[in-house]
C-alpha cells in the first residue's frame, strides 16, 4: 500500500483527479440505502431458499404420497433468487465505492453518472423479478378457473407465507433502488447548480 | 462576466429539451400504446372436444381466452396504459413549457423512473404467466394452455416484447437526463 502511495504522490496532479464536489450528506444517505438494499435482498433470498415444505398429498383413496414444494419448482422464483443475488453483489460493490468516495472527501460526476445508469438497470431487473414472482404467487393463492390452475396455498400454507414475505422484501428492494437513482440524479444536479 | 455567462448557459441547457429527448419519448409512447392495444383486444375462441360421459361421443365446447381472465394480464394492460398516457401528458407538457419552467424537467425525470419500474414489473408478471401457459408446471399440476390458444399466446408474446422495448426507451430517457446533467 505504501509503495503505491509513493508512486502516486508525484503523479497526483494528473493520475488521481481531486474529488469534484463535496456532498457528505448525500453519500451517507447513499451508503445507508445500499446497506438497506443488501439487507432486504439477502433476507428475501434466504426466506425464499428456506421455504421448502413437505405435505402428504392423497393421490388415490387410501394412499398418501409426501410431495414437497420448493422454490426451484417455479422458474419465476428461480429468477427472483438470481436477480436478488445480483442486486446484493451490486450493492456490496457500489457501497464500497461510495464509502471510498466519502473517505476521499467528495464524489465525482462520473461516479454518480455510473450509479444512475446501473441503478436504473438493476431497478428494471429487480422490478421484473418482483412482478414475475408476484404473478405466479397470485395464481398460487387464488387459482385460475379459466385455465384450470388450482390454488396451492390451501395445502402449502407455510410455503405461501414464505414466498409472500420474499416478494414483499423484493418490492422494498426495488423501491430502495428507485430512491438511489433519485438521490444520484439529485447529487448530479446539485453539482451543476453549485458551479 | 465570463462566469456569469457560463452559469446562464448551463442553466439553459439543464431546462431545455433536445429533439433526441422528444424523439425517445414519442417512441416510448408509441411502444406502450401498441402493447396496451395488442393485449387489450386479444381474444380467441376455439372449440375443445370434451368427453363428458364415456358412452356418448365427445362434445365440442367453445372456450374463450381473454386477457381479463388472468390478473397478471390485467396488471400488464393497466401498467402500459398508465405509461402511455403519462408519455402523452409529459410530451405535451414539455412542448408547452419549453425551457421556461424549471420544475417540469425534474418532475418528468422522477416520474420516468417510476414508469421504468412499472413497465418492467408488468413485463415480468406477464412473461412468467406466459412461460407457465407455454410449458406448464408439472410440480403443481398446472397444464399448458398455449397448445390450444396459439394465436392468443403469440399476441401476448408480441405485446410483452413491445412493452419491454418501451421500458428500455424510458430507461434511455433517464440516461439522457443524467448525461445532460453530467456534461
Amino acid at each position: 500500500m505504501s509503495s503505491i502511495d509513493a508512486a502516486e504522490a508525484p503523479l497526483k496532479s494528473s493520475a488521481t483527479p481531486p474529488p469534484e464536489y463535496k456532498s457528505s450528506m448525500g453519500l451517507v444517505v447513499d451508503v445507508a440505502l445500499r446497506v438497506l438494499l443488501f439487507g432486504t435482498g439477502l433476507v428475501a433470498i434466504i426466506v425464499m431458499v428456506a421455504s421448502k415444505q413437505t405435505k402428504m398429498i392423497p393421490v388415490a383413496p387410501g394412499i398418501a404420497v409426501p410431495l414437497d414444494a420448493k422454490f426451484s419448482h417455479s422458474p419465476a422464483f428461480i429468477y427472483l433468487v438470481a436477480a436478488l443475488s445480483v442486486a446484493c453483489l451490486y450493492s456490496i460493490i457500489t457501497g464500497v465505492l461510495s464509502v471510498l468516495a466519502f473517505v476521499r472527501g467528495g464524489t465525482s460526476t462520473k461516479l454518480q453518472f455510473h450509479f444512475v445508469m446501473f441503478d436504473a438497470l438493476l431497478l428494471g431487473i429487480v422490478a421484473a423479478a418482483t412482478g414475475a414472482a408476484g404473478g405466479v404467487a397470485y395464481v398460487g393463492l387464488k387459482g385460475n378457473s379459466h385455465t384450470r390452475w388450482n390454488k396451492i396455498c390451501n395445502t402449502y400454507g407455510s410455503f405461501c407465507f414464505h414466498f409472500a414475505a420474499s416478494i414483499l422484501l423484493s418490492l422494498v428492494s426495488s423501491i430502495t433502488l428507485l430512491l438511489l437513482v433519485w438521490l444520484s440524479l439529485y447529487m448530479l444536479s446539485k453539482k451543476i447548480a453549485r458551479r | 462576466m465570463e462566469t456569469q455567462f457560463k452559469e446562464v448557459e448551463v442553466v439553459n441547457r439543464k431546462t431545455s429539451f433536445t429533439v433526441k429527448d422528444l424523439a425517445v419519448r414519442l417512441l416510448a409512447l408509441a411502444l406502450t400504446l401498441v402493447a396496451t392495444v395488442l393485449l387489450g383486444v386479444d381474444k380467441e375462441t376455439t372449440t375443445v372436444s370434451v368427453k363428458l360421459v364415456s358412452s356418448l361421443p365427445p362434445v365440442d365446447l367453445p372456450v374463450t381466452a381473454k386477457w381479463t381472465q388472468m390478473s397478471a394480464f390485467v396488471f400488464f394492460v393497466i401498467a402500459n396504459a398508465i405509461a402511455c398516457s403519462y408519455g402523452a401528458a409529459s410530451l405535451i407538457l414539455i412542448l408547452v413549457t419549453r425551457g421556461r419552467n424549471k420544475l417540469v424537467p425534474i418532475m418528468v425525470t422522477i416520474l420516468d423512473l417510476v414508469m421504468v419500474g412499472l413497465l418492467f414489473s408488468g413485463v415480468g408478471a406477464t412473461s412468467s404467466i406466459g412461460v407457465i401457459a407455454y410449458k406448464g408446471n408439472s410440480h403443481v399440476q398446472w397444464d399448458k394452455v398455449c397448445n390450444v390458444f396459439d394465436k392468443f399466446c403469440q399476441q401476448v408474446a408480441i405485446a410483452i416484447f413491445m412493452s419491454f422495448a418501451g421500458g428500455i426507451a424510458y430507461l434511455l430517457l433517464i440516461v439522457l437526463a443524467a448525461l445532460k446533467l453530467h456534461k
